[in-house]
Order: structure tokens, then sequence, then C-alpha cells
């Protein structure tokens, strides 16, 4: 991947509504035939990037190259890309035929490639046969593929889509992770795509970003992201987490509230305090005395694929996931993997630190 | 829960919107029927007849009125959508906060009285110099519709399909053509609606144009209310009912077509693929109906042979007058016979027409004003001298008009007299004793409690008085407020017997043999009697009120030649014949004290008419005039009006 030419470069983009900074000094290069995604809470700025990109906000300062051109001043209509809108935003009063056709319209394409084009665009999404269809009979997916559709015959090099799948429920929403991805493979063009869901993140993309507060935080493969996060806050935000405040003994050993693990990292220098990750699927819990602390079950809730419990143990309340479920009240212990544990270095400023998780998932919308 | 509701609740479920049903469009029904009857009076029905109709296509005033009020609706409404649509585009990219502050101005003009915004136009108009004429109604009516444009344009903009716009963008479409495309189509609804809702508005205004209109523009509103001086014809009945006829019709055929559209869609749902959706296709149609029928009865009316063509080289005369107070058709005849174009222009009382003269809000040549305005217009310095040389015809006025000018134009410098009358009893032979009318009959006779519940008395302070004055024989212009004491005494005492205190409709009233007396004028006994042959008139013995409404030229005038030309005319034999014809009025002329109107009811002559148009020497010697009372006796007047009022 390092290898293909990056066809996008955000450079000290700036960008404040009313005084409050939404993106400050923010720099992003987008290569060739990738699936990016940004991650982030409500406010975080993924959106406005993704506004800035399409056109349709112009950046207090900094500069938008396009294979090295700067587009930065470049009206939305004339750009070489094409965004799928959250709210799909089909046209209400044409047909699905006329929607598709819109943009190849414009652009003075003949009646038969145009036809040809809306054939192939609806066989793609897999609604063949829906040319006719009035937007308003479509369902939520079908509406959205179409929008989808829509975008990709004007050929973009690059399709932006702003939180494509928020309105859809969950069952369709994974179906239509896959065909994204499917997709994306089919037309081999770059995607940048918008959403604060981590699953969906991690599920399709090449390439994860995690922004907070008009900061990028984090930018790695999914795996990266979720298994080294960087800081409190990504780890926080992706997928559950224990987060404890530790001291860092010496190197391969950390000390939680005065227990002792072994660990994988080294470097941090003697006695410092530092933050810990660990998992909540990552725990093992045992019999009494098996594990490194013994405690005591407070809490359990079937969630599906597994069990999850809070375990009171030395101190701290553990979040734990397991196949098997151990009764509250009932005496277990508790023990971590030494390559599981993940220390962070705490944060350096207050707009690092971490943000309950409860904040994040209050609003689903972004702005 | 619906289903099971008893038969009782049905019932009065069906009772209930029956009523309202019967409430909301019952005077509606009443106006379609009178429009077919064959009589003037509102109270009678006298047979089928569609003359009003002929009547009506045949009345050019009304057919201009009518013409003015659909062209200016239809111009005021399409700028007012353009300019409002605009507005909301660029209130839409407003933030929030600014927004709100300008939908709050926005509103402020919905909410102001019409009679403020329409004063403050016209005082902005005059302030900048503009004279008012067709365009400057056209200007106000444009800039009170724009209000309602945005409001109900702006939440079809808030409802706006998500980024419809930016997708449009997006796909390659310029700002213009994505606005056109995507966003237009969207609004339509609420860009229709805010249509129709300023055309309604600006064919319903009346205060604002009349306010702002210059000399000779009506609308039909303005038109219709400056004809309430002598009555409302019954060809506004039959155009009241055409316009609702229509405005039914473009309902139905716009509903129609809406219901059609929805089974085709529901049908084609059902089916699944064959459907092709026209969006916004029904709000277009519905849109082209509406604008199909108005600018059809625009093109119908202005097409309609009008008045003779071009402004003459002798120019224009601007005639200011009472409404319907001359014959239509003299119009026309006066252009034949000097070469002057006239253009009417209507009001309804002197107090409406004072502070136009007054404020110079318009220009008229010549206007028609009662013997009190005239001493009051006198004395303001408002009016030009009459150049008699001008008017030879003036050696037909009447003498004995000529001695009650003195009360208010002496030595009749300033005016000509155009009618006159005095007030009197009308009654009904068959409702009343013929004995009691035998001889001289007195004002007491409205005392006569075998009458009670059966008078009709006037509701306005200087009538009632003076019917109470001249039976205690006093002055009706009297300030002696001991004798103002006893008037008022004497009208409580009356009340009893009262059937009702009415003006306007007090002839309807009597046509419909709902009240045996009542005080009238003597110009409506005439029209009275056509409808209803035992009414008959009197004047009391005590004397009454004689009044006189005169021609004369205010300082606007611009074209002196024109106003005694038209004055002159008015004098001649055929204009005479004319008005007294058309209006039953007494005309003061000579000419006519020979001419017996002879098939006005048919086959029978009324001679009698001179005798209830033109009193006797011996009763007019103990007449009067009204007679300004200054400020002071105003408001005594007044107070002792409301003592009676509130007893």
């Amino acid at each position: 991947m390092a290898k293909e030419k990056t066809l996008i470069e955000m450079i000290d983009i700036s960008k404040s509504y009313d005084g409050e900074i939404v993106l400050d000094e923010f720099n992003l290069n987008i290569k060739e035939n990738e699936f990016i995604t940004l991650l982030g809470p409500s406010g975080c700025g993924k959106t406005t990037t993704l506004r800035i990109l399409g056109g349709f906000t112009m950046p207090d300062t900094g500069r938008v190259l396009f294979q090295g051109e700067d587009i930065t001043h470049m009206p939305a209509n004339k750009r070489p890309l094409n965004t799928v809108f959250q709210k799909y935003a089909l046209f209400p009063h044409m047909n699905i035929a006329d929607n598709i056709a819109f943009g190849l319209k414009i652009s003075g394409k003949s009646q038969e490639y145009i036809n040809d084009k809306i054939k192939y665009a609806l066989k793609l999404v897999n609604l063949s046969g829906y040319e006719n269809r009035a937007v308003t009979s479509l369902s939520g997916g079908q509406q959205q593929r179409i929008a989808i559709a829509r975008a990709i015959v004007n050929e973009p090099r690059v399709l932006l889509l702003d939180e494509p799948l928020g309105a859809l429920d969950l069952k369709l929403r994974q179906e239509m992770q896959y065909e994204l991805r499917r997709l994306k493979d089919e037309l081999g063009i770059t995607f940048l795509y918008v959403t604060h869901d981590q699953e969906e993140a991690l599920t399709m993309s090449d390439k994860v970003v995690v922004m907070n507060q008009g900061y990028i935080q984090q930018m790695g493969t999914p795996e990266q992201i979720y298994n080294e996060p960087e800081n409190a806050f990504v780890a926080d935000f992706i997928g559950d987490s224990n987060i404890i405040d530790a001291i860092m003994v010496e190197d391969y050993v950390v000390k939680i509230n005065g227990y002792k693990f072994p660990c994988v990292d080294a470097g941090f220098g003697k006695n410092k305090p530092v933050d810990v990750v660990i998992r909540p699927e990552d725990i093992i819990i045992g019999k009494p005395g098996k594990g490194v602390i013994d405690g005591v079950v407070t809490s359990n809730v079937f969630i599906g694929v597994h069990y999850e419990m809070c375990i009171e143990a030395g101190g701290i309340e553990w979040l734990c996931q397991n196949t098997r479920s151990f009764a509250v009240g009932s005496e277990v212990s508790i023990n971590v993997d030494p390559e599981n544990i993940q220390i962070m270095n705490k944060p350096q400023s207050e707009d690092e630190e971490a943000i309950s998780l409860e904040d994040v998932l209050g609003e689903e919308k972004d702005q | 829960m619906k289903n099971t509701s008893s038969a009782p609740a049905k019932i009065a479920k069906a009772l209930y919107l029956l009523l309202i049903v019967f409430f909301l469009y019952l005077p509606i029904g009443a106006l379609m029927v009178l429009s077919f009857n064959s009589s003037k009076s509102m109270a009678s029905w006298q047979g089928f007849s569609l003359k009003w109709y002929k009547e009506m296509f045949a009345n050019e005033e009304l057919m201009e009125a009518l013409g003015n009020t659909l062209t200016i609706a239809l111009w005021a409404s399409i700028i007012a959508t353009v300019i409002g649509v605009m507005a909301c585009v660029a209130m839409n990219a407003m933030t929030d906060r600014k927004r709100s502050i300008f939908m709050g101005l926005n509103n402020i003009p919905l909410l102001n009285a019409d009679i403020v915004t329409g004063i403050s136009i016209m005082m902005s108009f005059l302030l900048f110099g503009i004279s008012l004429n067709y365009g400057t109604v056209l200007f106000a009516h444009i800039t009170f519709c724009i209000p309602y444009v945005i409001l109900s344009v702006m939440p079809k903009f808030r409802q706006l399909e998500n980024h419809t716009y930016e997708a449009a963008l997006d796909l390659g479409a310029s700002p213009l053509y994505a606005f056109f495309k995507v966003v237009l189509p969207d609004i339509m609804p609420g860009i229709v609606s805010g249509f129709l809702l300023s055309f309604t508005m600006s064919v319903d205004d009346f205060v604002i144009t009349h306010f702002t209109r210059g000399a000779g523009i009506n609308t039909l509103s303005t038109l219709i209310y400056s004809q309430l001086k002598i009555g409302v014809r019954p060809t506004m009945f039959a155009l009241s009912t055409v316009i609702f006829v229509i405005v039914l019709l473009v309902l139905v055929v716009s509903n129609f077509f809406r219901k059609d559209e929805e089974e085709e869609a529901k049908k084609a749902s059902a089916k699944g693929k064959e459907y092709v959706y026209k969006g916004g296709m029904s709000t277009k149609k519905t849109m082209a109906i509406i604008l199909a029928v108005v600018v059809a009865m625009a093109v119908a009316v202005r097409f309609t042979p009008s008045t003779p063509g071009e402004v003459s080289e002798k120019g224009v005369v601007y005639v200011y007058n009472f409404g319907d107070y001359i014959d239509p058709e003299l119009v026309d005849a006066f252009y034949e016979e000097t070469g002057y174009t006239v253009v009417c222009d209507y009001f309804d009382t002197n107090e409406e027409m004072y502070p136009v003269i007054k404020n110079n809000t318009a220009d008229y040549d010549v206007i028609c004003a009662s013997d009190y305005m005239i001493d009051k217009m006198i004395k303001e310095d408002l009016l030009m001298e009459l150049e008699f040389s001008q008017i030879p015809n003036i050696q037909y006025l009447s003498q004995n008009i000529r001695d009650f000018m003195e009360d208010f134009d002496p030595g009749m410098f300033y005016s000509a007299p155009h009618t006159w009358g005095t007030y009197g009893i009308i009654f009904n032979r068959e409702l009343v004793d013929e004995e009691d009318f035998e001889g001289d009959v007195s004002w007491g006779i409205l005392w006569d409690e075998k009458y009670a519940g059966k008078i009709i008395m006037p509701n306005s302070i200087r009538e009632a008085d003076m019917v109470t004055a001249k039976l205690l024989g006093y002055s009706m212009n009297t300030l002696d407020e001991n004798e103002m004491k006893e008037i008022t005494a004497k009208l409580i005492e009356q009340k009893p017997l009262v059937y009702s205190y009415a003006n306007d409709n007090a002839r309807d009233l009597m046509i419909g043999d709902n009240a045996s007396l009542a005080v009238i004028t003597s110009g409506d006994v005439l029209y009275a009697q056509e409808d209803n042959e035992n009414l008959d008139y009197v004047v009391p013995v005590e004397g009454t009120e004689v009044w006189t409404d005169c021609w004369a030229v205010p300082k606007s005038c611009k074209n002196y030649d024109g106003a005694m030309a038209w004055i002159n005319f008015m004098y001649s034999y055929d204009a005479a014949v004319a008005n007294f014809e058309y209006l039953t009025y007494a005309i003061p002329n000579t000419q006519l004290e020979d001419y017996v109107y002879e098939d006005y009811i048919e086959g029978e002559t009324i001679l009698s008419e001179i005798e209830i148009l033109n009193p006797s020497e011996e009763v007019l010697e103990r007449c009067e005039t009204l007679k300004n009372l200054g400020p002071e006796g105003d408001d005594m007047y007044s107070r002792y009006w409301k003592e009676f009022k509130s007893k």
C-alpha cells in the first residue's frame, strides 16, 4: 500500500464555526485505491473534513491538493469526487433512473451511454429493473444503494461516504458493509468513509483515522487501532476496555493497585505513572487463588455471544467478557496474559483526556 | 372505537356538520339566489331573471374594476412570489439567529393593521412625490403579498430533503441548475400556496387599495364600497356569483386532477414496476389551470369593448363622485359631445372624500359633495370659483334651490347642484290608517302608539335630531342645550315604539313590508315604489331637512375647461333626464318640470313624482339645510346622542 500514489493531500486545514474550532491544522494523506475511514464521536470534525473535500465548506486556512493540484477553492460541481450523503439525498420528484442519470446528463453523455450506465450501476447495487420506481417506494437500504449508484456512475476518483449506513437497522447495516467492501473491490476507486460506528470502521477499512476534537488521535490499520491504541481516548472509543491507572515499575512489569502484572512493554523508565488498557475479553476468570487477584462477581448480563460481568477485585471494578457464566456473588480470580496488557503514556494535555463512552454514544448524529 | 358510537351520537354528529355547512354557505346561497331576482330589492322575490348578468357585462366600470382587480392580483402575486422565494433562498442560508430575526421582521407586516400599512404606503408615495396611480396600487399589493409568500415557502425550505441541493452540486450541477431542477420542485407546494394566498389577499384587499389608488383606478372592492351610498345594485350579486362559481370550478378541477394522479400512483405501486413517477405534476397542473383561468378572465375583461380607447386630444377630466351617482352612459355621451375623456372615481361619504381633496393625494378636476361639506371646503379654501360663463346651461337651475344655496354657498360662486331632496315619511298604505295621511301629516305620527313596533327611525345623530327638533318647533341646527335636552327626552320616549333604527336598509325593510312607517330621503322613494306599489311618501307639515349635492372644482384641478364642460353637460336636457331615470333622485333642472316620466312603471304615469321630489313652496319655507355645528356643537350633539343610545 505504501508504494501507491498519494491522491489527496489535506495540508494544515483549520476550520472554526462561530469561534469554535472544529479542525486545527489538520493533515491527512489519502492514497489511491484505499478504503479509509474517519472515525470519531460527534463534533470531532470528521464530517467537516468530508465537506471540505466535497467542496461544500471552505477551510479557514490550509490547502487541499488533488494529485498535486490545488483544489481548495474549486466549487463542488467541478470536483472529480462524488459524495454519498447520510440521508441519501435522493431527488424525491424523480424516478430511480432519472436520479442515477442526473450527473451523466449534466456532463452531456449520450442517451445510450446513460442507459447502459444506469443498467450497469443498478446491477452493481443489486437493484436491476428498478429504473422506473419512485424513490419513496424503496426501503432505506435500497435508497442508500441508489444513492451509491448515482454517485459511482460518474466514475469519480474518490467516493466520499458520510455515515451512509447510519439510518439503517443493524441487520441491513451489516449486509451493506459487505456490499460496500465488494463495490470498492470491483470499482477499484478510493473510498473515504465517515462514521462514528467503530465496528463499521474496523470491518471495512484499509486504514482507520480516529479523530477527536479536530485532531487525529491515531491512524493505522484496524488491527493496530484495536490492539495497540495509542492513548486512552482511542482505547475507550474502540470497543470496550478497562482503562486503569498504573505504575510502570520497570521494563516488562506493571503494578496495578499494588498487584504486579508481567507485560511485554519496555522503555517507559522506572516507576512511571501510565494508563493500562485491558480488553474485557482478555481477562481470564478462574477459581479463587488461581489468578493474580481474587475478587467477587458483582453483576452478570447475557449479551448474546457472551456474558458481560463486573468483577470487584483489588479495589478495581473490572469489566469482563466470557463465554462462561459466573453467578453474581461467586468468588473468582482474574489474570491477564502479558501480551494483552497495553501500556500507554498518560495524556499530555486536557484535550487528550479520555472522554467517557456515554458521552460518545449519547448523541448519535454528527453535525 | 369509531364503529361503536351509538345512533344518537351519529345523528348529532351529522346534524352538527350540517349546521356548520349551512351557516357557512347560507349567505353565499342567498346572494346567488338574489342575483337571479328580477327585482332590485333584497326583500322580495319577483321572478327569475338574467338581467343583472346582462347589466353586469354591459357595465364598463364594473368590468374595468374586475380587470384591474385581476391584473393587479396576478402581477402582484407573481412578482411577490418571485421576490419572496428569492428572499427565502437568502434566509435559508443564514444562521439560525439571523433567520429568526428576519422571520420576525417578516411577520410584523402580517400582524400590522391594514389601515396602518395602507396609510404608511400612501405617505411614502406622497413623500417621494409619486402621484398615486395603477402602479402605486400594484406596488402596495406586491409589498403586502411578499410576507405571505415567505411565510408559506420558508417552512418548505426548512423541510427540504437533507442535502439534495448539495447532492446536485456534487453531481456536477451548477448552483442555478441545481436550484431549478432539485430545490424548486421540492418547494413547489409552498410556492403554489404562497401564490394563491397572495392572489386572494390581493383580490380581497380594500383598505390598502383605497389609500394607494390614484384617480380613476378602481378594484372591485373599492368600486363596491363606493356604491354603498345608492345601495348595492344586484349586478354585484351577479358578479359575486360568477366569481364564486369560478373559484369553485378551479377547486373542483384541481381536486379532480389530484385524485386522478393519486389513483394512478396507487394502481402502479400495486402492480410494481410500470409506474412512472411524475413528481410535482399535480401542483403544476393546478397552478396551470388557475393561471389559465385568471389570465383568460383578465384578457376577456380587457377585450370587452371598453371606454373610448385612448385618451382624447382634449385631455382627461377626473371626476370624483359618490358611487353610482350619475348614469354611467353619460361618460361616453360626454366624450362624443365634447371630446373629453372622463375618468370617474368614487367615494362613499363626504368624510371619505374630504381628506383626499384636503391632502391632495389624487388630482381631481370635478368633485361632488353635500351642502355642509361645500360650506366647509369653501371656508378652508379648497375650492376654485366656477366660471359660469362657461356653464350656460346653469340657466336651467331651479330657483328654489338657489335660495337654499345661500346657506352654504352664498352668492353661488363655488358650486352647482347635482341632486337635491327632502327627508320625509314613507308609509305603507295597506298597513296604516288612510285617515292619518289625509291632509297635513305631522312628524308626531312617529310617536303614535298605534304604530308601536312598526316605526323605523334614522340611525344617525343629525337626522334623528332633525325629526324631533322639527316636531318640537326648533331648528334642526339648534345649539341651545335646553332644546337639546327636550329633543333627547322626546327620542327616549319614542324608543319602545321603534321597530328599528336604520339608515340604508330602511328602504328595503319597507319594501319587504317589515314596517309601516320610516324616515327616508325623497330620492329613495321612487326606487322603493318600483318594488312595492303600496308605498307612499309625505313631507310632514312642520318642515324638514333639504339636502343638496353639488358639483365643485377643487384647487387640484388640472383641466378647468374640462371641468366646466362637465358641469355644463350635466345641466343639459339629455343628461338631466338620464340621471333622473337612473337615480330617481330629484334633479334641480327646470327643463324637467314639464317632463312626465311615462313608462317608469309599465303603462302607468306617475304624476306624483313631481310632488314627492319637489315639495310645495309652502313646505319648503319651513325647511332648513344641514349646517356645520362647529366642534362644540358636534360635542354636544354626540353627548346627547350617547345618552339617548344608552337609555
